[in-house]
């Protein structure tokens, strides 16, 4: 299904961020221009400031979703439904609890991060 | 809400995406309202319910009626679908409603709310002026339309039955099915592993659908590959076509059942805040210790506290531009630094106030310091926070005097935080730390994740008791003797003598010190071991020779460094070495004069006559330049060792290396009145262990000739080394050997030698004792034996002590009493066998051989035949798969029953360990060829065979020299006999049987066999009632 896709992040080093909601991964300056696909109401490209706040450069690997709604690995990781791009597998923070209230207002589910 | 749905129907039609997002944010209203209903929320979840309210209600039938369908079993997920689509409809029809009461109720809020909800305020106002677009459009859609886009859902969620909702139990749900796409393994270039993922990603974007595979992953851990998903392997390697980083040589495919492996990596709940505990990744720090001070999440910076490493005299050159050298020959230690030095070097020391904190930083060249720490700021990356486990001495360093009781609370819980899974045991003894419990005793009942449920000491509590895993702590009492399972003290044992809450005492077992450790480290165990006594090739009492030209002996291991006991005379010097500041271990004996001349060798026993140690006595273990090495293991300093000058000492009672050796001896302690040979057992030391007993035994009948003589001998060390040949003439040390290659006698260090390459003794072709000295197991061969339980030490007459000879006692050691639990077995192995090479007799498979084993040793077989005459490997490598730590020992009770895994590969068959059980019998044609058996122990019903006859028995005693009291009759209720190991065998248990573990981590655990698949045993344990599935040959039926 072609539903299009995130951006894709345009360096691979330290600059990558990961959305903590939707954990796409993209660089600082590609969410603060564009904020983040699937969450559009942090509006991270409003308010630069929220891209520090709703993402974060801890992350755990990378993957690829081209075809999210066949893949298997994206129906195991809950990214099945978000557009492809670039995702990180697991992200180690939670999302700030104002952010976590923005998600619960727009009545978007947050799970935060299991921790080990 | 309902509003939102309005927007969202617009754009159903032009943006696919958006609407499948919506569709998403649909579900989640759904949930959110259970969540509401629950009663919490603020005012802006308040009116939202509100709304809401209708919704639902109206929902209710929709919903009853879907059940019929699909039934509830689903949870959650599975009737999203109805209400989504009730809701569609229904909200717009209630839309009305809800607005009206919406208005009210946002009246009533108002109060509540307040300046803080300016952003609901506003949401509010917005959807409002936008309210009546949407719901004019809604009018002039046609019915059609509406329907269109309720299928075009329905058939859509037809394949996202998931929810975004995680929990364990929908999580197995998606567990990887044959019809999922499949995930390959693809080689690529190292360091490029995210960089391939993402350029597929673009490919993928760039040429569309051609590409057809799914994802692509890409691990932090693993360098050098990435994951591609995709249904065939030819959509791989179409896809990775042209990509220069990616080598798409060979393409793995992952098992179904690993798919899920690949996907779970731990998020790394980096919990960084303040005083948590890091080490330092990189640089002049690396491993280093560190609190965390400051965090800064934005930049990714963080500031911690650090002992510096800092030379200060090199800062000085720097500072003052004088030439530095470019590459530092060492780290410098960590040293809390010391402002007053520093400004003695002219170093300019700076006093500022930080604006943040308000707190004085020293700076010197650019460095913060306060209180001696320095505060360093780094990037987070470069320090690792995760499993870190302080070590007791660190911790003692970090402190300051200022918080010395906070300071180790901060540090408790950061222990807790790293405890593994599994850390409580039924059974274990704990006590609270934390909260109002606190102090409170306790066993554990239960453990749950978080909770563990305790059974309280005090009377007139509940039964059991939830108390949070972190509050709790490890309980030992004063006299347990315990283990340590993790830190730097792992391995050592010893008892426990004085208990601070978290952190006991221990006295240990070998070096007679007092060790501090945490309370969680340890489990209650009732072996002896040292720990770690080894690092490289130098083992501890090793004598060293040190850098400056100084030596001494090793009194303790640590993680990496030793501590040596220095061989200065006059006081007792202590200092911490390192593995390079050690030139060599010092082997060469000599031979030295006490005051009276007497010549003293090693192991003979001295008096020291003055000196702070004056009257202490025992057996000199290492001489060196005119310096004796004493052991006296009532001293209780320095591991036992106390450093004398040789004519400050006299020699008492018999020389045991050279009275039993030779005659002559005997006539040189003619004058003392102290009997010829000095008791052995009182020794802690058992390096005087006869390893060779058995071996002595067949030989003994030779009498008084030494029984080298004649004998085929290799050479173990020195120039000869490796060279074979008859031993022709012994004259005291020294052993004349006529070398099988070279056609010439040379003359080597009796401890040079080793006698176990009897190539042309007649024992050769008695196979049948053969076998039985191969058998490494016997009883009196262990080593231990003679120290532990001097009575089970028949085979030690006095030629065999002569036996004992100290080279090769030491490479008996790790049998003795205090070897080493070395988890570095194999590695450490090499080099303290390598005086020994032809114990490796090319046999490398055979690992567990390679050890020389006495009875190895000793056999006149080669070690190749060894493995050839079918001794598997696989047994010995069945205990080596249960590496078992926390075992107590055997209820035999001996305690040095090895009960760890990785000591054992070393052991044939790990059985040395256990003479207790007395069943070490390889002689027995059936249990000993397979190597399975000898594991006799209390209780277990045997098949005798004696005479003939076969008869059931059950073993009442197992005696020391392996065979066993059995009382015959199927229950034991006949006669007792004695038996052989060799006229019995254990029976097997059928299905149902009680059931004795023989082997294994579980050994002398009974149990039922409720089972039997192939050669394995489906067993249940009485204990614990646990299921365990375990080798059937380890299982010995009970009567």
């Amino acid at each position: 299904m072609g539903s299009a896709p995130a951006q894709i992040p345009t360096s691979f080093g330290h600059e990558l961020r990961a959305c903590l909601r939707c954990r796409l991964v993209k660089t600082y300056d590609q969410f603060r221009e564009s904020g983040c696909e699937n969450c559009p109401f942090f509006k991270m490209d409003e308010d630069n400031e929220r891209v520090v706040d709703c993402t974060t450069p801890n992350f755990n690997g990378i993957i690829s979703v081209m075809d999210p709604t066949r893949s298997w690995a994206a129906r195991w990781l809950r990214i099945g439904r978000f557009v492809p791009g670039c995702y990180t597998l697991a992200v180690s923070e939670a999302l700030p609890e104002d952010l976590q209230n923005l998600c619960e207002e727009v009545h978007v589910q947050y799970v935060p991060p299991k921790r080990v | 809400m309902a509003r939102r749905r309005d927007e969202e129907d617009d754009d159903v039609e032009d943006e696919e995406y958006e609407d499948d997002e919506e569709q998403l944010l649909d579900d989640e209203d759904y949930d959110e309202d259970e969540d509401l209903g629950r009663g919490r929320g603020g005012s802006s979840r308040k009116r939202l319910r509100s709304d809401f309210i209708d919704v639902v209600a109206e929902e209710d039938d929709e919903e009853d009626e879907d059940d019929d369908d699909e039934g509830f079993g689903g949870g959650g997920k599975r009737h999203n679908k109805a209400p989504r689509v009730g809701s569609q409809f229904f909200d717009l029809e209630a839309q009305v409603d809800s607005d009206e009461e919406e208005e009210e109720d946002e009246g009533e809020d108002d109060f509540i709310v307040e300046s803080g909800a300016d952003l609901p305020d506003e949401d509010v106002d917005r959807r409002m002026h936008r309210r009546p677009l949407p719901l004019r459009e809604d009018e002039q859609e046609d019915v059609e339309a509406l329907e269109r886009s309720i299928q075009a859902r329905y058939a859509r969620s037809s394949h996202t039955e998931y929810d975004e909702e995680t929990t364990d139990v929908e999580q197995q749900a998606l567990l990887p099915s044959v019809r999922d796409p499949k995930l390959w393994m693809v080689k690529c270039a190292i360091g490029r592993e995210r960089e391939t993922a993402v350029c597929l990603m673009q490919k993928y974007i760039d040429r569309g659908s051609e590409l057809q595979i799914r994802s692509v992953i890409a691990l932090d851990h693993l360098k050098n590959y990435i994951y591609i998903e995709a249904d065939k392997e030819a959509h791989v390697r179409e896809a990775v076509k042209g990509l220069r980083n990616i080598f798409a040589t060979k393409i793995m495919l992952v098992p179904i059942r690993e798919m899920t492996d690949v996907l779970s990596v731990e998020s790394k709940a980096i919990d960084l805040s303040r005083d948590t505990w890091v080490r330092m990744k990189i640089g002049t720090y690396k491993g280093d210790l560190a609190q965390v001070v400051d965090v800064d999440n934005v930049r990714q910076r963080i500031t911690v506290k650090l002992i510096p490493r800092i030379d200060l005299q090199a800062l000085a050159n720097k500072l003052e531009g004088r030439e530095v050298a470019k590459k530092k020959a060492f780290v410098p230690p960590p040293r809390f630094m010391n402002v007053d030095e520093a400004r003695e070097l002219h170093i300019r020391v700076e006093r500022r106030r930080d604006p943040m904190t308000g707190d004085y930083f020293e700076n010197i060249g650019g460095m913060l310091f306060k209180d001696g720490f320095l505060y360093k700021t780094v990037s987070m990356k470069s320090i690792s926070a995760q499993n870190i486990k302080p070590t007791f001495d660190e911790l003692e360093k970090f402190r300051t005097p200022s918080e010395n009781g906070e300071g180790e609370m901060v540090g408790l819980s950061t222990l807790f935080a790293n405890r593994k899974k599994g850390h409580f045991m039924k059974g274990d003894a704990v006590i609270v730390v934390k909260g109002d419990l606190k102090n409170l005793k306790g066993w554990v009942e239960k453990v749950e994740e978080e909770n563990v449920h305790i059974r309280p000491e005090m009377k007139g509590l509940p039964k059991t008791l939830a108390v949070n895993e972190k509050e709790l702590c490890k309980y030992f009492e004063p006299g347990n003797h315990v283990k340590v399972v993790s830190g730097t003290k792992e391995g050592a044992t010893g008892m426990v003598v004085k208990v601070e809450q978290h952190v006991l005492i221990i006295l240990s077992d070998t070096t007679k010190e007092h060790i501090r450790i945490f309370a969680d480290d340890v489990v209650e165990s009732s072996e002896v071991t040292t720990g770690v006594t080894k690092i490289g090739e130098y083992e501890l009492h090793d004598l060293v020779l040190l850098d400056n030209n100084s030596f001494g002996v090793i009194i303790r291991v640590e993680s990496e460094a030793f501590q040596v006991l220095k061989g200065v005379p006059e006081r007792p010097e202590v200092s911490l070495v390192k593995l390079r500041e050690i030139k060599c271990k010092l082997e060469k004996k000599f031979n030295v004069q006490d005051r009276y001349r007497n010549t003293v060798s090693v192991k003979d026993v001295v008096r020291i006559l003055e000196g702070s140690c004056k009257g202490k006595q025992g057996p000199v273990e290492h001489i060196y330049k005119g310096i004796l090495f004493v052991y006296d293991r009532h001293h209780l300093e320095h591991a036992g060792f106390i450093c004398a000058k040789a004519d400050s000492c006299c020699i008492v009672g018999g020389s045991r290396s050279n009275g039993d050796r030779n005659g002559d001896s005997f006539s040189r302690f003619g004058s003392f009145k102290t009997p010829p040979r000095v008791p052995p057992s009182p020794r802690r030391f058992s390096r005087g262990g006869p390893p060779f007993d058995s071996g002595g035994r067949h030989r003994g009948g030779r009498g008084g000739h030494d029984a080298l003589v004649g004998t085929t001998v290799k050479i173990r060390q020195g120039p000869f080394k490796g060279y074979r040949g008859r031993v022709v003439d012994i004259k005291g040390q020294s052993v004349r050997v006529e070398l099988e290659s070279q056609m010439k006698v040379v003359t080597v260090d009796r401890n040079f030698i080793s006698d176990n390459v009897v190539i042309s003794t007649p024992y050769r072709d008695t196979s049948r004792y053969g076998m039985g000295s191969e058998t490494p197991m016997h009883p009196s061969r262990t080593p231990l034996h003679p120290y532990m339980t001097p009575m089970r030490d028949p085979g030690a007459t006095p030629i065999h002590d002569g036996m004992r000879t100290p080279m090769r006692d030491r490479a008996w050691n790790p049998y003795a009493p205090m070897s080493p639990r070395r988890d570095n077995w194999e590695e450490g192995n090499p080099a303290s066998w390598g005086n020994s090479p032809q114990y490796q007799p090319g046999s490398p498979p055979s690992r567990a051989y390679e050890a020389p084993t006495p009875g190895s040793g000793w056999a006149s077989t080669p070690g190749g035949n060894y493995s050839e005459a079918g001794t598997p490997r696989d047994s010995s490598s069945a205990y080596a798969n249960a590496p078992s730590p926390y075992v107590p020992s055997t209820p035999s009770g001996q305690p040095m029953t090895p009960s760890s895994g990785s000591y054992i590969p070393g052991t044939p068959g790990g059985q040395p360990m256990t003479p207790g059980t007395g069943g070490l019998d390889v002689m027995s044609p059936v249990i000993g060829a397979d190597n399975e058996g000898p594991w006799f122990m209390l209780d277990i019903l045997v098949n005798v065979r004696k005479s003939g006859d076969e008869t059931l028995g059950v073993i009442r005693e197992l005696l020391p020299d392996g065979s066993c009291k059995v009382a015959l009759g199927s229950n034991g209720s006949g006669d007792t006999v004695i038996v052989l190991p060799s006229e019995m065998e254990i029976v097997p248990p059928r299905k149902s049987d009680k059931i004795k573990i023989m082997g294994g981590s579980l050994r002398g655990v009974t149990g039922k066999l409720i089972g039997v698949d192939g050669t394995d045993g489906i067993v249940r344990i009485d204990d614990s009632l646990d299921v365990k599935i375990l080798d059937l040959v380890i299982l010995a039926k009970l009567p």
